[in-house]
């Protein structure tokens, strides 16, 4: 399982046989075959969806909505918000869409009748406060209304969970506003999120690498936005405030087959700057790292591999498997060098492919706070 | 003080079959009052066996037993005295030797002549518990004279013969253990026995109440020239019967 | 330490005791193991299956409308908990098959993990889009949206309903399940008294010992401490193995078991799970007889030994207190609860009451007995039953509940097929296609010859007031409605129906506390009617309210939601039947039902659900009956020198036998005599409260006198096999040497 690229499609895997096993053999299955190889570890993609190329462009408001062409692609938010009594408190909210056959953007969807199964979409959440997480999952079948996405006006749904602009059709979208709502049955939240500066478009324009040989997924973020609201958790609700981090990405790609689990961490600075790194471990100890350093003034910088160390500094063990919750993180270029460390607690998000996710504080040449994403740890293979 | 008296001893009606012809010469024997021995025991031997090892717990022991006549069997414990009188019960067996009880020679094997003997002719008072406990005092002897075949017994006569008046409705354990042992002899008399065995009757009773017991039971062994056999450790007690017989192979 | 030694020297002298006490403990903690292993796994399941697929609920449109992938989608993005369920009716022989969409179960499960049941991934599931495809290839299907919990906020527009299912017996199954569980519970009472009452009576035959060792000067206190030490390793001991042989019980009968309850009630038995909360209840249980056996040995060892009776007149009077108390209780009470406790009381009183009646009277007759042997004989008995008191109320009280279990069952099963008799009427329901006109249907049926007779059947929805109910519309005429079952109702309610009267369930008629003579007011189709009430008719486990009325009485404009025939045939022409039919409607796919085989289905699994609870019974009288058995023995062993006593007064053993085995019997038989109140008491509470307010229905009350005829000859066999056992301490002619110092069994 951890040879696919992140928990992120890993999910499906755990789902694809059970939807498999509900329908007869003799179905034509677009896509089920591709994924049956790359568990085998061959990195060739299937034929029909299309592949991120060095020469592809994000553009907005367009890149915002869903991608029928792409094999996968999720919207991610983290935030690092404080209560009104001053106490830190994390959150996060993910969707997540798997194509199981491409479809191109011209072509409708099938009916919404015949219950089509041409993607699945799976929604995460979570929240962190004093020592405490928790955490929940959906999934929904696409192209019926269950779950989906929209990018004008900008929408992500799955059941009552959603995230929504709230700047009405035809008023000036530089002020975006989004409103995002997720509900469980113990804890939820109401958040107002506003960009403060413009997305920050990951490698080449949006091109991330994700190996030396090609593999890449396009990506871009939000890595400013102002936010505040309301979460309540353990029956009481509490008024917050602060800033978030929010992916764009999509691809079409697997990870290759030694490729067993990624790194990735986005930071807000007390400088103003922010850093996004993550590493794609392989398992001879190697790892492909990349970056991109935000200066609070200025045109970002995507980082190679030379040109950031990011290395474990200190591990902690946790009912499914030691995590190293603490890292060493140098960009000679912009004169960082500082600590990430995870908040005291269990952040594993213990969902169909467990992972851990945290908030984390920064120390060393700066301070500052931010998450920790990683995947690939709590496997049990 | 009512006295019962032997005038309907019309012989016990034993309901066993086997029994009926023996019955007879026992009535005989003990309205005889003759100068026939009651018992008559020639080279008895007892052995038990304990593993591969043969005990013995009487040998050649001899006894003739009159009408009328008291023995004390006296002897330590395990000299044989409680066994003797289980042998002349038919509660147990023997190895070798004769027994002539009422002019009948009894072998171990004739059970059901036991069980009559037992029923109408022998009464046996143990050291204690002689008394059923969920029958009042009056409700035991009726039971014992009813199992004896006395189809109208004088049992308040015999109550208030053994000092025992007013306490005729009472339970065995809302009496004092003299009076228990009391009420044991009385439900003894109340069968009109043809041979009384006693195994300790004052065994655990204290010297006083012992006395008075034994009184009792001399009384009544005098009066009716019932035969008996007493065992006991108690030398005095013994004293007071017309002769001392020690079993057992000691001597 | 030269306590120890002396203490257990009382087990040394006594083995019998000893072991008596292990093998209660080992049979009580087994059966408890047992018995709550299979109600917990039953129970588990049933939940399980509720809150993952078996949701017995749906959402339907108060529009009358068929829910469409619109409304799933409109109430997911409300937030609620639905997911669909589509039935495609295929024919044989791949047979039906039913859509699910697993990605929206998630929400069924809310606590368990993110995995779907493992059962949705065979036959006859699939897919709901490849469902959807088989439907289009002609065959009828229809969709539902499950809803997780009945208690859900929907819409305005919506409303939930329970999933018609032509035979859904959940509210039956429910039932089943708490009856069980007080039937349980019921065991575990009667198994502590056993327990309790060996030990009690080893402690009172240890009264002396222990009071030589006071005397000897060992402290009260230490004293205290080692004995409820020795009985806390000893129940701790006796209780693992107990708990194997639970287990093993519960494995063994786990299978007919899970037949059972699956085949009724659409559970499937997980094998496993959590297992060892039922063997700590096992273990706590033992705990706390334990407990309560130490409260004795604080009290009883150090009391004085006394035979009388002390304050048995006030225990009698606290018993009556208690039993009428109980009795008014559970007549009055209005919550389950407060049934239960009344119940307890009830039992509690009768416990304390049974020996001491049933002793006053054995003393009574004895002294009307005639000869003193007889006297004797009786008063013994009498004694018995005092000394035996708690031994004899634990085998009371289960005979009284194993009574009440039969007959709970056998109502339960003759109700349950009532019930399908009613809803089964004639030999083959036919489902009137949707859409089809009856016209081709009903000329068919009135001149076929295999046809005997036949009506028709219309559902819909009628409105109480605002309220919704059911609507069933019948022929009155019909000669298959004969074996109607009411629960109350007019002199010729089918006459009256179609004279201007309508019918209501048992539901309705509580709910609204009707009776046939009110007016009921109601509308169909938006026309108002007013018609007396002509009869209540019983609708086991059906919830909803519904009234009948005769077809003629329905408006022009209604619609039925759903209609079908039912047909009785001459011979098993059912192929015949079935093809004329497709013909004649031109369907592909008809549904039709073979009454006869649902029937048999129905017996089976009663037959799988007898053979449980008569599993369940027979390891209770078992261990009643071990327990009296082997406290009978220590009784008569206790007794033995009374019974020597008589051989020395010249009784044979013939008689002496005859004797033992009338006083046994006496026991026995008189204790499962007195079982009987108490057990139709428990069957009355059963069907008659426990049911209604559980569920807003009651079972009839029946009873079994056969039955009760089956448990006294058990109890009687129970009772020849003590007298056999102390027979063989008897054979020996010779009195044993008697102890110096006391003889042991004088009570009275």
């Amino acid at each position: 399982m951890n040879r696919l690229s992140g928990y992120r499609s890993v999910w499906l895997v755990v789902i694809l046989p059970l939807l498999t096993a509900c329908s007869p053999a003799d179905q034509p299955e677009a896509g089920f075959a591709g994924l049956g190889a790359q568990l085998e570890g061959r990195s060739e993609e299937g034929p029909d969806f299309l592949q991120p190329a060095p020469g592809d462009r994000v553009s907005l408001p367009r890149d915002l909505g869903p991608h029928p062409q792409h094999r996968f692609e999720w919207w991610y938010l983290t935030a690092n918000l404080t209560t009104s009594e001053g106490v830190p408190l994390g959150l996060q909210w993910t969707q997540f869409r798997q194509a199981l056959q491409p479809r191109s953007p011209e072509q409708a969807p099938p009916p919404a009748d015949e219950w089509p199964l041409q993607s699945a979409w799976m929604a995460n959440a979570a929240i962190s406060y004093q020592g405490e997480h928790v955490f929940q999952e959906k999934l929904a079948r696409g192209d019926i209304g269950h779950a989906g996405a929209r990018a004008e006006p900008f929408q992500v749904w799955l059941d009552d969970w959603r995230i929504a602009s709230l700047v009405a059709e035809g008023e000036d979208s530089d002020h975006e506003r989004w409103a995002l709502s997720v509900n469980t049955r113990d804890w939820h939240y109401d958040l107002e999120l506003s960009p403060r500066r413009d997305p920050v478009k990951h490698g080449k324009k949006g091109f991330a690498l994700k190996s030396e040989t090609g593999q890449a997924s396009m990506y871009f973020s939000y890595v400013d936005l102002a936010i505040s609201g309301t979460v309540t958790i353990a029956g009481k609700t509490h008024r917050v405030a602060g800033e978030g981090w929010f992916d764009r990405e999509w691809s079409s790609q697997f990870l290759q087959a030694e490729q067993e689990g990624w790194d990735w961490m986005a930071l807000h600075l007390d400088s103003g700057d922010k850093l996004m790194v993550y590493r794609l471990r392989k398992q001879d100890g190697s790892s492909f790292r990349f970056g991109t350093w935000i200066p609070r003034r200025g045109k970002p910088r995507a980082l190679r591999g030379d040109q950031l160390t990011f290395e474990v500094a200190g591990s902690r063990q946790t009912e499914l498997a030691e995590v190293p919750v603490e890292w060493r993180v140098r960009v000679p270029l912009a004169e960082v060098d500082i600590r990430v460390e995870a908040l005291p607690g269990n952040y594993w998000n213990r969902g169909v492919f467990p992972y851990w996710e945290s908030p984390v504080r920064v120390w060393g040449s700066h301070q500052g706070r931010g998450y920790l994403e990683l995947t690939g740890y709590g496997d049990t293979e | 003080m009512k006295s019962p008296n032997m005038k309907n001893l019309s012989g016990p009606t034993i309901p066993i079959d086997d029994g009926k012809l023996f019955q007879q010469s026992v009535t005989a024997m003990t309205q005889a009052h003759s100068e026939n021995p009651v018992l008559l025991i020639r080279g008895l031997h007892k052995h038990f066996r304990s593993g591969s090892e043969d005990i013995p717990v009487l040998e050649d022991f001899n006894l003739t037993l009159k009408a009328g006549e008291s023995v004390a069997l006296m002897g330590p414990s395990g000299s044989g005295k409680s066994t003797l009188l289980n042998i002349l019960s038919g509660l147990e067996s023997w190895s070798s030797g004769s027994i002539v009880l009422f002019g009948e020679t009894m072998t171990p094997s004739r059970e059901a002549d036991w069980t009559a003997l037992r029923r109408t002719a022998i009464a046996t008072v143990f050291q204690e518990a002689n008394l059923m406990p969920a029958l009042t005092l009056r409700e035991n002897l009726q039971l014992r004279a009813s199992l004896a075949g006395r189809s109208d017994p004088d049992v308040d006569g015999w109550l208030a013969d053994l000092g025992l008046n007013g306490l005729a409705q009472r339970y065995p354990d809302q009496v004092s253990g003299g009076q228990r042992q009391r009420a044991a002899l009385a439900m003894a008399f109340v069968m009109e026995p043809g041979l009384v065995l006693a195994d300790e009757p004052t065994g655990s009773l204290d010297r006083r109440t012992a006395d008075q017991v034994a009184d009792a039971l001399f009384r009544f062994q005098k009066r009716n020239h019932c035969p008996l056999i007493l065992a006991t450790h108690d030398a005095d007690l013994g004293a007071r019967c017309d002769r001392t017989v020690t079993p057992g192979n000691q001597g | 330490m030269k306590l120890l030694p002396a203490l257990l020297s009382h087990y040394r002298r006594h083995p019998l005791q000893l072991i008596a006490l292990v093998v209660i403990v080992v049979l009580a903690t087994g059966l408890w193991t047992g018995v709550w292993e299979l109600t917990r796994q039953a129970r588990h399941s049933m939940e399980q299956s509720e809150q993952a697929i078996a949701s017995r609920y749906q959402v339907v449109r108060t529009d009358a409308q068929p829910v469409t992938v619109a409304d799933f989608v409109g109430l997911r993005r409300q937030g609620l908990c639905v997911t669909p369920w589509l039935e495609v009716r295929r024919p044989a022989p791949e047979g039906q098959v039913i859509g699910v969409d697993i990605l929206s179960m998630g929400c069924f499960q809310e606590q368990g993990e993110m995995a779907s049941p493992p059962d949705l991934n065979q036959a006859p599931f699939v897919d709901i889009g490849e469902a959807v495809r088989i439907a289009g290839q002609g065959h009828d299907s229809r969709l539902r949206l499950l809803v997780a919990s009945a208690g859900a906020a929907v819409p305005d527009a919506y409303r939930i309903r329970p999933v018609p299912g032509g035979l859904s017996t959940g509210e039956l199954a429910d039932s089943f399940l708490l009856n069980l569980d007080a039937l349980c519970v019921l065991v575990l009472l009667i198994t502590a008294l056993l327990v309790r009452s060996v030990y009690n009576l080893g402690l009172v035959q240890r009264r002396s010992s222990l009071a030589l060792l006071l005397r000897y000067g060992v402290p009260a206190g230490r004293l205290r401490l080692y004995l409820i030490g020795e009985l806390a390793v000893l129940a701790m001991l006796a209780a693992v193995p107990g708990v194997m042989l639970g287990r093993f019980l519960s494995q063994a009968f786990a299978a007919g078991f899970g037949q059972a309850m699956g085949g009724l009630f659409d559970v499937s038995l997980y094998a496993g799970g959590n297992q060892w909360i039922s063997y700590l209840l096992a273990l706590l249980a033992v705990f706390l007889v334990v407990i309560w056996c130490a409260l004795d040995a604080l009290g009883l060892a150090f009391a004085k030994g006394q035979t009388s009776r002390p304050g048995a007149r006030f225990y009698g009077m606290f018993a009556v207190v208690l039993i009428l108390a109980g009795v008014t209780g559970t007549v009055l009470s209005q919550a389950l609860w407060q049934v239960f406790v009344a119940v307890s009381l009830v039992l509690v009183g009768t416990g304390l009451l049974t020996p001491g009646v049933l002793s006053r009277l054995v003393d009574w007759l004895a002294v009307r007995g005639g000869s003193p042997l007889i006297l004797w004989s009786r008063r013994e008995l009498a004694v018995m039953l005092r000394r035996l008191a708690l031994p004899a109320v634990a085998l009371q009280l289960a005979v009284a509940t194993v009574i009440a279990i039969q007959a709970l069952v056998a109502t339960f099963e003759s109700t349950f097929l009532d019930w399908l008799e009613q809803r089964l009427q004639g030999d083959v329901y036919i489902e009137v296609p949707a859409g089809a006109s009856l016209r081709p249907a009903l000329d068919y049926l009135a001149e076929a010859p295999e046809v005997t007779a036949w009506h028709r059947v219309q559902r819909g929805v009628a409105s109480l007031g605002g309220r919704r109910a059911d609507l069933l519309a019948l022929d009155p005429g019909s000669e298959l409605l004969q074996a109607w079952a009411f629960i109350e109702a007019v002199p010729e309610p089918w006459s009256a129906l179609a004279g201007g009267g309508v019918m209501v369930n048992e539901q309705l008629a509580r709910r609204e506390n009707l009776e046939p003579g009110d007016v009921l007011s109601f509308s169909i189709a938006n026309a108002s009617m007013r018609r007396p009430i002509v009869a209540v008719y019983a609708d086991y486990g059906r919830p909803v309210d519904e009234i009948l009325l005769p077809h003629s009485a329905l408006p022009d404009i209604f619609t039925p939601t759903f209609s079908s025939l039912s047909v009785q045939i001459a011979q098993n022409d059912v192929p015949v039947l079935r093809q004329q039919l497709t013909e004649r409607w031109q369907v592909k796919n008809l549904t039709l039902r073979d009454n006869d085989q649902v029937r048999q289905l129905a017996r089976g699994v009663f037959e799988q659900t007898f053979s449980l609870t008569r599993a369940i019974s027979v390891l209770t009288l078992i261990l009643a009956g071990c327990a009296l058995f082997l406290m009978g023995w220590v009784f008569f062993t206790a007794r033995h020198w009374y019974y020597q006593l008589l051989q020395v007064w010249g009784l044979s053993r013939r008689e002496l036998r005859w004797r033992l085995q009338l006083q046994a019997t006496g026991l026995t038989l008189l204790v499962a005599i007195a079982a009987l109140p108490p057990g139709i008491f428990l069957t009355w509470v059963l069907v008659a409260r426990i049911n209604p307010l559980a569920f807003g229905w009651s079972l009839p009350m029946a009873v079994y006198p056969l039955f009760w005829l089956e448990m006294l000859a058990i109890c009687g066999a129970i009772g020849l096999a003590i007298a056999w056992l102390v027979q063989g301490t008897i054979k020996s002619r010779a009195p044993a040497p008697l102890a110096a110092t006391h003889i042991e069994g004088a009570e009275r």
